[in-house]
């Protein structure tokens, strides 16, 4: 997803680092606050952590629409005409290892849901039972699917300054 | 000539011209070619398989010779 300004029509300018940092951030603080968010049983002493989940979760969207605008999400999401060769090939390289990256979550999201029917008797693995469990494993993966291959993008070599 | 004003010719992102300085990026050959072009040189001055001399290399040679 990348949303276009008027203003910036080649996306807003933003250092490898930030975007690096905001990418991270992204990918930490999302899992983490959906864990907190639902994970435990929300009993009345943990109020407190379901609080800091829903922030943590709310922190990881705001690193999501600011690098919605940015021009590594804009060289990932434009279409081929508006790329030269130069961003096209970078591009695909980046598409190419997100692609590698979802389908090796994938494949060990089935391997872990196999094991748990193995050892289902013995070990008693998580697995997503409600609507709210399904509804932040598919807002992560529609994350996950929109931002990876900017985030490839961000950790290209360094673009070199403009003059 | 800038790297905007060379972007703009070439019609590519300036950060590609940037790419090439550097030596970052090989361009297609007909990027290259479009690169002579603009400068109104054959392609041969602009690219080759060996790294173009500096031009302080340049200058002192001559003044060796």
């Amino acid at each position: 997803m990348y949303v276009r300004s008027r203003r910036r029509p080649m996306g807003a300018a933003m250092s490898p680092m930030l975007a690096r940092s905001l990418f991270a951030a992204l990918y930490v603080l999302y899992p983490l606050g959906c864990i907190l968010q639902l994970g435990p049983d929300t009993s009345d002493d943990l109020q407190l952590l379901s609080v800091i989940g829903l922030l943590m979760v709310a922190a990881s969207f705001l690193a999501f629409a600011v690098l919605a605008g940015s021009s590594f999400q804009r060289q990932a999401q434009e279409p081929d005409a508006k790329l030269d060769e130069r961003e096209l090939a970078q591009r695909n390289r980046a598409a190419y290892r997100a692609f590698a990256v979802l389908a090796g979550i994938v494949a060990l999201a089935l391997l872990y849901m196999d094991l748990r029917m193995d050892f289902a008797d013995r070990i008693p693995l998580w697995a997503p039972t409600d609507q709210a469990h399904w509804n932040a494993l598919f807002w992560g993966a529609i994350i996950l699917g929109l931002t990876l291959p900017a985030a490839f993008l961000a950790w290209e070599k360094e673009p070199p300054l403009e003059d | 000539m800038s790297r905007k004003d060379l972007a703009e010719a070439l019609g590519v992102n300036p950060q590609t011209v940037g790419y090439l300085e550097r030596g970052d990026y090989a361009p297609s050959v007909e990027l290259a070619l479009k690169i002579a072009n603009v400068f109104g040189a054959p392609v041969e001055m602009v690219f080759s398989l060996k790294p173009f001399a500096s031009l302080a290399q340049i200058i002192g040679n001559k003044g060796e010779a």
